[in-house]
């Protein structure tokens, strides 16, 4: 029977819970059609993070050991994975969709022949034949998406699936990796800017997330501050990315970042299509927005209708004892 | 710099489904806007390449009004059917031999938002590329390219020939001058019939409206009321705080 392989994501020195959740949703499959699961993980301490894959259902962890995968450039990620794909031929190939992960896909899919379903919300595999279903039209509709190819390459979505550890142990196989620099066609210059957000704002608890109606600096304090007394990680729309209030590494929608949080606060959010193609898998949304009629709205499980500097300083006090 | 921008026709997501309006991918317009901009007191042409049915042509002749120079046309009426494969392997095809500086496409489409096609290209063309690219530059040798990465924005070097996605968070495309819109109607379009295509690796079965959520509490009222109300909701009905 051929194999999974999960491609493991490391970020501020763990596992990312996008890919645990990668690998739980595996590791049903592969008991459902009896294929070995395996890991992959390509880090400058790989081997460090083998025990946690195994005890999330991997039966073997591959450790790629080089410090040029920390900083994330492309070509030595995809010829990182080639080498272990080569290795143990897998059927299904399925990895967290993060931005590395889509930096790489298609030209991983061209490399080892793999039909691609990417940035998929569900998937499963039966009789050979792996089915998905993703968000397309900015995420108005959902298209059920097959591929019967030998090789098949999964992207999901964050959130999709919880993560479980399971009482398996995996095996640790440590994959030679040489890397001449010189190969670089493209090299990395620069790391400019971090969100300063402390908390991973696509695996976030709880994202409050700021509009244009936030305005300024002084809503922007309001927005920091009920961020901090929730824990939230901080979002924002294109609006307010592109007036610079707030880091493009914020931006959720449908080109920035998907969140599903447990709990979604949109201040002065409209509500535009290509936003709530981001959040609209969050449990709880609360939205405060003056305009009655936002379609933010539409999507709020709470609704404040009202001005976000009147409501905000009161909310941030509530919450403050509530929370105490 | 010599570049060409690879585009595409989408339904207009932000209509209802059913009006069928069609327009450049906005992605793509970012693509064709920096390429202008990048080669704004130079001399170099920018071409631009559609894979997409007769009618696609529209959306050829909007690009080329904000500025590019030469287009080509590679007719396909089903193009839906493709997959993201099939259509980087249409346009390996045409740009096989091509002496471009960069190729430009845009990071995903709006319709699909797939984000395939562009690393397939270039890996079908072995040459390197940087992905979601949010501003860019040209060097001596190449392009300096910003890319929005999962935690920060990463400053990547690619020495041409090089292939870049780029976001719509790179700029604001320009909206054509009327003289661009009647130098566009004059340009001549490069019309090619589409190859054989192979059987697509993947096959979309139906699409249909997500599943939508439960409908919500909209408060109305003075500000203290409303602040009460939420966090009880938050407290004892939702259970989120
Ligand atoms: C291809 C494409 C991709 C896109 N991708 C994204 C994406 O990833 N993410 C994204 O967010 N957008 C995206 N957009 C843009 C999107 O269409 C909207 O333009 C954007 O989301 C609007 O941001 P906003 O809601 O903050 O601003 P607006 O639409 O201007 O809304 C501001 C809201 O604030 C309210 N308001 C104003 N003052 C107050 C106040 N004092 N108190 C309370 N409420 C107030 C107003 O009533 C209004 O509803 C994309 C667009 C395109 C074409």
């Amino acid at each position: 029977m051929k194999c999974i392989l999960v491609v493991l994501s490391i970020q501020d020195g763990k596992i990312k819970r996008s890919s645990l959740e990668a690998l739980t949703r595996a590791a049903t499959i592969g008991e459902a059609t009896s294929s070995p699961v395996h890991a992959v993980i390509m880090h400058s301490s790989a081997a460090s993070f083998a025990a946690e894959a195994g005890s999330y259902g991997a039966d073997t962890v591959f450790c790629l050991s080089d410090r040029i995968f920390d900083a994330h450039v492309n070509t030595p990620v995809l010829a990182g994975l080639t080498t272990v794909i080569n290795q143990v031929d897998p059927k299904l190939i399925v990895a967290a969709s993060t931005e590395s992960i889509k930096d790489i896909a298609g030209a991983l899919a061209i490399r080892i022949d793999a039909a691609t379903l990417p940035d998929v919300a569900s998937f499963d595999m039966v009789d050979g034949t792996v089915t998905c279903e993703r968000p397309v039209m900015a995420a108005k509709m959902m298209a059920k998406t097959t591929s019967a190819h030998s090789r098949v390459l999964v992207t999901l979505r964050s959130g999709s699936y919880e993560a479980k550890a399971s009482s398996g142990a995996g095996k640790m196989v440590e994959v030679p990796f040489e890397w001449d620099t010189n190969l670089l066609s493209a090299t990395l210059k620069e790391i400019i800017s971090t969100t300063g957000n402390t908390v991973d704002l696509s695996e976030a608890k709880v994202v409050v997330a700021a509009g244009r109606g936030v305005k300024d600096a002084s809503g922007k304090a309001l927005v920091d501050e009920l961020a901090s007394i929730t824990g939230a990680a901080i979002g924002a729309s294109r609006a307010v990315v592109e007036t610079g209030l707030f880091p493009a590494t914020a931006q959720i929608g449908q080109t920035g970042k998907v969140v599903s949080p447990d709990l979604y606060f949109a201040i002065g959010i409209s509500g535009a299509i290509q936003h709530v193609a981001g959040m609209s898998n969050s449990r709880v949304i609360v939205a405060i927005n003056k305009d009655a009629d936002a379609p933010i709205f539409d999507v709020a499980t709470y609704g404040l209708v009202g001005d976000c500097f009147k409501i905000l300083p009161l909310l941030n006090d509530a919450l403050r004892k509530a929370l105490a | 710099m010599k570049f060409c921008v690879c585009i595409k026709q989408v339904p207009d997501v932000q209509a209802s489904v059913q009006t069928g309006r069609m327009v450049l991918n906005a992605y793509d317009a970012s693509a064709v806007e920096q390429a202008l901009v990048i080669n704004e007191n130079g001399t170099d042409e920018i071409d631009l390449i559609l894979i997409g049915p007769a009618s696609a042509t529209e959306t050829i002749r909007k690009a080329l009004a904000m500025g590019a120079s030469n287009a080509t046309h590679i007719v396909m009426e089903n193009v839906a059917d493709l997959d993201s494969s099939a259509i980087a392997h249409l346009l390996a095809e045409s740009l096989k031999g091509s002496n471009y500086d960069a190729i430009l496409t845009g990071k995903q489409s709006q319709d699909s938002d797939s984000g395939l096609a562009g690393g397939m290209l270039a890996e079908l063309l072995g040459i390197p590329y940087a992905t979601n690219a949010v501003g860019m530059e040209a060097t001596a040798d190449g392009l300096l390219v910003t890319r929005q990465g999962d935690t920060g924005q990463e400053m990547l070097v690619l020495k041409a020939p090089c292939l870049v996605t780029c976001s719509n968070d790179m700029n604001n495309p320009r909206i054509p001058s009327l003289k661009g819109i009647m130098g566009a109607k004059r340009t001549t379009i490069n019309t090619v019939q589409a190859g054989p295509v192979g059987t697509p690796k993947t096959k979309v079965e139906k699409t249909f409206p997500p599943a939508g959520r439960a409908p919500g509490l909209k408060m109305e009222g003075e500000p203290e009321e409303l602040v009460a109300q939420l966090i009880t909701k938050l407290q004892q009905e939702a259970g989120a705080i």
